[in-house]
């Protein structure tokens, strides 16, 4: 039996990639081998609770955290070998190791010190950062917690903790490690936590020890406290644990109700007391620390691609040279003195050995071709691109979340301005996920009479105008937004059918898992709750008069109003036998409930599909009607729930319930079992009605979306919502509008429907894929006609998860792509999160475009993570989307700040960047190459050693990272006006091989202007006393005609010109003739030559230098600016165009009005402030109309595992509670 | 890049753990600057056509005044170039050059005769250049030593020289390496009408590589003393500060051909003078089939005669003018209107226009 252990252990371990490395770390004196199989750690862990000496034996691993990547020690060797991971680096490496040897002309230090420069700037970083990291992790590790020792409680540090020690924590204080929780203060063994660090969600969870040890409370009894804790090994599931706690030889289940996890912190309890479990680096929040893959944007993969590109410039450069050195060396040149022994370098005979070691030679010599300090600009460029300009726009600052954007990730500047299709999560993202309870069916009749924005959007895109009546008696608080007089006030007991009415309330106040705070009186009172359609619907039962006010693990108190007579107001209590949880396979919530007077009822609430499916046979015109309802409300926005109820009967409930407990205590598979003993009693239900819950749409969506799609970006809404729900989304989003055509790919289509009657699942696949193919096809067929014809209507796609399921499937997935590349918007209803994934992924890779997720919730992870880019909505939500994101914004609508002004921006700085490059290093080093052909291929170096390696990393580094950061074509504001800007940057218009095919003969051009002019020149006397010219002050002429040229070249090519511009530039002229100055006039001790000594001064005393200085740099730089000229007259691009349109008007300056606005808030600003200051309700969309409280989680659908719920769900107490059979009292 | 090392519990506890006590109002609000907010004052250049021809014509203004100077200096330069490499060597040699100027038996004096096409001011500038000789050539271009050359102290430092660092019994050749050993010894004597024009050796070289370069203690030592004679001897007795032929030699020259300065004549030269100039042919071009030619110049305020730089602003003068009044051109016969919206893209063509 062990064995079998074993070997799950290993599958699991493989399974769980990062687990697997965990468990091993953890030896245990069980481990049995097994053949071949080698030491796995058990499935388990023992833990002795209060007894350090027994736990020594295990060696668990201790408290203390790090999450520095070095120590003083491993710094060096390891950043370096950080740093020589990248190609560039370790190219410049093996140059200067080459260098280093006879064979080079130039002497190491060329090479070595642009090098150590540019490691030295990232190992600087490096430091810095890992140095704020070790800083967090000390003041983290100092915390002082209270652990039990000789029965008294001792402040220890955090990182002095051991696993089993007892400890205790007090109100607001964090939870040092994952903890076994043993007792509270609070009556009922009940503490409250607060799990903002794990989810970012900061509504209070209720944990509730173990009855059998609330009493260890005290440090005198709680020394007392010897139990053994069998325990899963540590994991990264947040959600889940399975365990047992012996004691006293008796054996009694844990689960992650009893779990305190690290990173949490304790509210609304003096103090606890625990058991450590899990410690440091093995807490379950550690485990979940994980790098976000790091992605890579389009452009630096292109850039890959340049580089190499450059090298194999430079091998060809290198082997005509060799070829030349081959053939020219000649013994004739007696001066060379080859006659002798001379070295291989140089001996005319043996020829072939000749070219091929002044190949390296040459290598060496233009090593320069590869821009060295490129990567590192472009970092640095991002990375204040990123902490400056991103994450501290105004624009994008959300005043009513106070959450500004941040950039997570550095490396996706420039992606964000090439976007083509944004993939975009529906709740939450372009709604609000404010949730109001807005209308109602009950017995087949619809109450409310509100009007949805989606209802008014439509109305007013078929020109009707629509005038808001708010009758007097309307009710508006948060989450209930509901008006109609026959319901209020116990105005239902007029109704036709007041008995369904009763058990539509009170199935909305007591079938959900709200726990209320705060006075137990109907203004004051708040719910917390998991999703806010749950909040909304007791807030709307507290409406219509059953006031939820008071939950304990067992019982559900409601103030009902008018149940007997009118204006009677009672005090009833509910006790709660079983909570039967939402999960997204279940898609329904029910809760099995004992009314005071005995009678045992069942509550359901869920999707309809799922209830209608398991209702009783009776009353088919009401199931009729009630369809018809939910279309409705579907198709004006709406999100509705089915309610439904049972009678049960005692003794069946009775056998019922102990397959549930046994369900409940088993310890494997426990969520799967608990899903089919849960199968058993929801049947045979009677429908009461169903519910409407507006989501409201977030702020300026509509607008957003349009300035998008003008910007030729596609947008494409990927939810799990109801087709109707979802093609209206996209309606009042501006997504669709009548004038398109539109493709419906459903699922739900009689003929779909009648094979999944027959329930045969090969023959409904089978089916469903046939039909998706048919229709498909015909999508396409009329697609390609409609395009055919100039001016056709644009095309959307519908398509429902199920279809795409299908039509995901290999075989017509490129029809699907097709179809979809061609339609200027696509919704995906009713997707699961995979789905999501695997929509972009189809189009990242399919189509080869730049894409962009957006998504607040933990079902758009995956989504997130696939895309090129993904954006989290940061400020509403839980934290899991932004944790997997690269950018976070608080709204959906600063997409365009993001995208047009920010993106654009990047991208085109980028572009100038990387091509500035380009053009700088590969003219530097073609004027090198010209010489060599003069030299007779020796290979000698035409300039001084440290005029090449000063020149990327002096004379020519400022000013292209001043280009990086301030070039702007055309203002934020016009960025804006104009959207069809962005469309160069999705064309890639400014990194084309053609704009570097421009850049490269410009490149060859003015090296030749260069060498060719200088030299020249400079073949007669060239003062009155008629001296000549070296070598050496013909490269130092040579040199400083260069670095004056590509330093104006650089200005040239600026849209905007800042004082930056100027410092920077006039500062490298400046630097290199400072640097010349010194440098030349003085003589070293130094082991050099002394070629360069005083050449300048001896240039400067002569006219042919100014004169050189001045015809040399604009003979080279006319060729471009003839180009530019040209090109801007005849082929303007866009922008140039744009720009000529505001020639005249100043810069914005819209800072100072942002200031300002800031303070004054308009009338609806202000109420929406107000909502936003309201305690937030959090969710994670589910994908029909209820939110479950722990949709599959972050994890889960990352490990692509089916994960259960979150644990901490309210009620699940209740169901957690082993009952007895008599209740307890009477 | 800070963000992306940064592990959710660490990053988000340690925001928390702060956040916790301190005040919940604390606004994370960006604070406004013109640099955050990339509203910093810029000019914004558009290259205009007005721009363009502008630009132009200022350039065209600029360099021709300047082209037409440097002409007008580099044509009242007088210069007299003669090859003599070949017709120094006497009938008998001219199919073994070679063996002409490698025996030590042949006489190499060789008389020329130049006429003075104009006036030439003193001093007059008595050059020699050389043909394809690859002065530049790695191996030659380090076969030096700088520290021998200028103190006395390091005469032993000899590494880079070879193969011409030492001599047989292994004591250092100074100044030791190949440019050394390769120096030009063609001399070259003067007379007009029969009178001999005074050659001034002095001030030939560079101040600063005569003042620092070579040292005023360093005497040429075993130099040319092996059996291979690359060119001339040095006299032992004058340190290499004052051998101003070896320090005008050892700065070499980036071209194959070079001029170098030889020495000078204070003497004026009228026209049609005719000068007679007696060659010692010494120096070995004819191995590599190097050209050596004698050039007498004067000098204006941009040197010797070059045309280069006269021609060159000219051109580029008369280029920008030519660009200047094409671009004119262009603009009348074919105008864009500055700022039309319909240039752009998605204004051109199709409104459904696929990008």
């Amino acid at each position: 039996m062990r064995g079998w252990d074993k070997v799950r252990a290993s599958a699991s371990g493989a399974r769980f990639g990062r687990n697997s490395t965990m468990n091993e770390r953890t030896p245990s004196s069980r481990t049995v081998r097994l053949g071949r199989v080698t030491p796995q750690a058990p499935t388990h862990r023992t833990i002795y609770c209060n007894d350090r000496e027994a736990n020594q034996l295990v060696r668990f691993r201790g408290n203390s955290i790090s999450t520095t990547k070095y120590n003083f020690f491993t710094f060096l060797p390891k950043g370096l070998f950080e740093q020589f991971r990248r190609v560039a680096n370790l190219y410049f490496l093996t140059i200067s190791i080459l260098s280093a040897t006879k064979i080079s002309p130039v002497s190491p230090i060329t090479n070595v010190v642009p090098l150590s420069l540019v490691l030295l700037v990232s190992l600087v970083k490096e430091a810095f950062e890992d140095w704020k990291r070790f800083q967090n992790d000390m003041a983290i590790n100092n915390y002082l917690i209270d652990v039990l020792q000789d029965q008294k409680w001792e402040p220890i540090p955090w990182k002095k903790l051991q696993v089993g020690d007892i400890v205790r924590v007090k109100q607001d204080g964090f939870f040092p490690a994952d903890v076994l929780f043993l007792a509270s203060t609070n009556p009922d063994g009940v503490c409250y936590i607060e799990t903002a660090n794990l989810d970012g969600e900061t509504n209070l969870k209720i944990r509730k020890a173990l009855e059998r040890t609330w009493d260890y409370l005290t440090p005198e009894k709680a020394s007392e406290f010897k139990g053994e804790v069998q325990c899963e090994q540590p994991n990264n599931s947040l959600y889940t644990f399975t365990g047992n706690l012996i004691i006293q030889k008796q054996t009694l289940a844990l689960s992650p109700n009893q779990i305190l996890l690290r990173g949490c912190s304790l509210r609304n309890t003096e103090y606890i007391v625990g058991a450590v479990i899990f410690t440091g680096h093995e807490t379950k929040v550690m485990m979940n620390t994980m790098n976000v893959p790091s992605k890579r944007s389009t452009l630096e993969r292109k850039l890959d691609k340049l580089i190499l590109m450059l090298f194999g410039a430079l091998f060809t450069m290198c082997l005509i040279g060799a070829i030349g050195s081959g053939v020219f060396i000649d013994r004739k040149y007696y001066y060379l003195a080859l006659s002798k022994s001379v070295d291989d370098q140089f001996n005319p005979d043996n020829r072939f050995l000749v070219a091929l070691l002044t190949m390296f030679t040459l290598i060496t010599l233009y090593s320069t071709i590869i821009p060295i300090s490129l990567y590192v600009s472009i970092e640095m460029i991002k990375f204040i691109q990123c902490t400056q300009f991103i994450n501290k726009d105004l624009h994008m600052y959300h005043s009513e979340t106070n959450t500004p954007a941040l950039a997570r990730t550095s490396n996706l500047n420039e992606e964000l301005g090439q976007v083509e299709y944004i993939f975009s999560d529906k709740t939450g993202t372009l709604t609000r996920n404010l949730m109001e309870f807005f209308k109602c069916s009950i017995g087949g009749e619809v109450y409310g009479t509100g009007i949805t924005e989606i209802e008014k959007g439509i109305a007013q895109q078929n020109g009707l105008k629509v005038s808001e009546h708010n009758s007097a008696n309307s009710v508006h608080e948060k989450g209930f937004n509901f008006d109609d007089a026959r319901l209020m006030r116990g105005g239902w007991r007029n109704e036709p059918n007041p008995d369904i009415c009763k058990e539509f309330f009170r199935c909305l106040a007591i079938c959900h898992t709200v726990l209320p705070e705060g006075d137990e009186n109907p203004e004051k009172i708040t719910y917390q709750a998991a999703s806010p359609d749950e909040s909304a619907l007791v807030t709307a039962a507290k409406n219509f008069g059953f006031f939820f006010y008071r939950r304990t693990p067992t019982m559900i108190y409601v103030r009902e109003s008018h149940v007997e007579k009118m204006g009677k107001i009672q005090d009833m209590s509910y006790e709660i036998l079983n909570v039967l949880e939402f999960n997204s396979t279940r898609k329904r919530q029910s809760v099995i409930c004992r009314y005071p007077d005995g009678r045992l009822v069942l509550y359901c609430k869920g999707a309809d599909s799922v209830i209608f499916e398991r209702l009783a046979d009776v009353n088919a015109d009401l199931k009729k009607v009630t369809r018809e309802h939910l279309e409705q409300f579907g198709s004006a926005g709406l999100r509705t729930l089915c309610l439904a109820y049972r009678d049960l009967h005692p003794d069946m409930y009775e056998s019922w319930n102990e397959k549930f407990i046994h369900a409940k205590s088993s310890l494997r598979d426990r969520e799967k079992k608990l899903d089919e003993v849960a199968e058993l009693i929801e049947k045979d239900l009677i429908l009461i009605g169903c519910t409407a819950i507006e989501d409201k749409l977030q702020e300026g969506v509509p607008a957003c979306i349009e300035t998008l799609s003008r910007a030729g970006i596609k947008i494409w809404v990927l939810t799990g919502d109801k087709m109707e729900t979802a093609i209206n989304i996209a309606y009042a989003c501006n997504l669709i509008n009548n004038d398109m055509k539109q493709f419906i790919i459903s699922s739900e289509t009689d003929a779909i429907r009648e094979v999944e009657e027959r329930g045969d699942q090969v023959e409904i696949a089978r089916f469903i894929k046939e039909e998706v193919k048919i229709q498909l096809k015909n999508c396409l067929e009329k697609a390609q006609h409609y395009l055919q014809t100039l001016s056709g209507p644009k095309l959307t796609l519908v398509i429902d998860g199920k279809c795409l399921m299908y039509a995901l499937d290999p075989s017509l997935r490129v029809m699907l792509l097709n179809l979809s590349l061609n339609c200027t918007s696509v919704v995906c209803c009713r997707v699961s999160p995979l789905q999501k994934a695997q929509v972009t992924s189809l189009v990242k890779k399919g189509a080869q475009k730049i894409t962009l997720s957006i998504g607040d919730g933990a079902n758009d992870v995956s989504m997130i993570q696939a895309a090129h880019i993904g954006i989290g909505i940061s400020g509403m939500e839980g934290m899991q989307a932004v944790m997997a994101s690269d950018f976070a914004i608080a709204q959906f609508r600063f997409l365009t700040d993001l995208l047009l002004v920010h993106g654009r921006w990047s991208y085109l700085r980028l572009c100038k960047v990387v091509t500035y490059f380009f053009y700088k290093n590969l003219t530097f080093t073609l004027t090198q190459f010209w010489f060599t052909f003069q030299t007779g291929f020796s290979g000698q170096r035409f300039y001084d050693d440290w005029f090449q390696s000063l020149y990327n990393v002096i004379f020519t580094a400022l000013p292209v990272i001043i280009v990086g950061l301030f070039d702007k074509d055309v203002s934020a504001s016009l960025s804006k006006k104009y959207p069809q800007l962005y469309r160069e940057g999705i064309r890639d218009v400014f990194f084309k091989w053609r704009v570097v095919a421009i850049w490269a003969f410009f490149s060859i051009y003015q090296s030749l202007i260069f060498f060719n002019f200088v030299t020249t020149s400079s073949k007669n006397g060239k003062n009155p006393s008629g001296k000549m010219f070296g070598l050496w002050d013909v490269s130092t002429m040579a040199f400083t005609c260069v670095v004056v040229t590509v330093n104006l070249r650089l200005l040239m090519m600026c849209n905007s010109i800042t004082r930056w511009h100027y410092i920077s530039v006039g500062g490298s002229i400046l630097a290199w003739f400072v640097f010349i100055f010194i440098y030349s006039g003085i003589m070293t001790p130094m082991d050099r030559q002394e070629n360069i000594y005083f050449t300048i001064y001896v240039l400067m005393s002569t006219f042919y230098f100014y004169l050189t200085i001045l015809l040399v740099p604009i003979v080279a730089l006319f060729g471009d600016f003839i180009y530019q000229g040209v090109q801007r007259w005849f082929f303007p691009y866009d922008y140039q165009i744009v720009q000529e349109l505001h020639k005249h008007e100043a810069d914005d300056t819209g800072g100072l009005d942002l200031v300002d606005t800031g303070n004054q808030l308009t009338p609806a600003e202000a109420r929406r402030y107000a909502i936003s200051q309201l305690p937030q309700e959090r969710s994670k969309h589910t994908g029909f109309a209820f939110d479950s409280p722990g949709y599959e989680s972050f994890f889960a659908a990352q490990l692509g595992v089916f994960a259960p719920h979150k644990a901490w769900d309210v009620a699940r107490r209740a169901s957690m509670k082993s009952r007895p059979k008599i209740p307890l009292k009477k | 890049m800070n963000t992306k090392g940064e592990t959710s519990s660490g990053g988000a506890k340690d925001g928390a753990l702060d956040s916790s006590s301190a005040a919940k109002k604390n606004s994370k609000k960006p604070k406004y600057s013109r640099f955050t907010q990339q509203e910093l004052p810029a000019c914004k250049p558009i290259l205009t056509p007005g721009w363009v021809m502008t630009t132009f014509i200022a350039v065209g203004i600029i360099f021709i005044p300047i082209g037409f100077a440097s002409l007008f200096a580099s044509e009242r330069v007088v210069e007299i170039v003669d090859r003599y490499d070949e017709d120094c060597v006497p009938p008998n040699y001219s199919y073994n050059k070679l063996a002409f100027i490698q025996s030590s038996a042949t006489n190499k004096t060789c008389t020329k005769r130049l006429t003075v096409p104009k006036q030439m001011k003193s001093p007059i500038y008595i050059y020699y250049q050389l043909d394809n000789f690859y002065q530049n050539h790695r191996r030659y271009v380090k076969s030096r030593s700088d520290k021998q050359l200028r103190s006395r102290a390091s005469e032993d430092e000899t590494s880079d020289c070879k193969p011409e660092a030492v001599t047989k019994n292994n004591s250092a050749i100074v100044p030791c390496g190949l440019i050394a050993w390769s120096l030009f010894n063609d001399t070259y004597g003067f007379s007009v009408k029969n009178k001999v024009l005074e050659v001034s050796k002095k001030d030939i070289a560079w101040k600063s590589d005569q003042e620092h370069k070579f040292g005023s203690d360093v005497y040429p030592k075993n130099f040319q003393s092996g059996s291979l004679i690359g060119g001339a001897k040095l006299n032992a007795s004058i340190p290499l500060s004052e051998q101003e032929d070896l320090i005008v030699w050892m700065r070499t020259a980036a071209l194959p051909t070079f001029r170098k300065l030889y020495g000078k004549i204070e003497t004026d030269l009228e026209a049609n003078d005719e000068i007679t100039v007696v060659i010692q042919n010494n120096y070995n071009t004819y191995s590599f089939g190097g050209k050596k030619r004698l050039v007498l110049s004067t000098t204006s305020w941009i040197g010797g005669k070059n045309d280069f730089l006269g021609v060159a602003y000219l051109t580029i003068g008369g280029l920008c003018l030519f660009m200047a009044i094409s671009f004119i051109l262009l603009y009348v016969i074919k105008p864009r209107p500055l700022g039309d919206p319909s240039y752009l893209s998605w204004n051109r063509g199709n409104v459904t226009e696929s990008f």
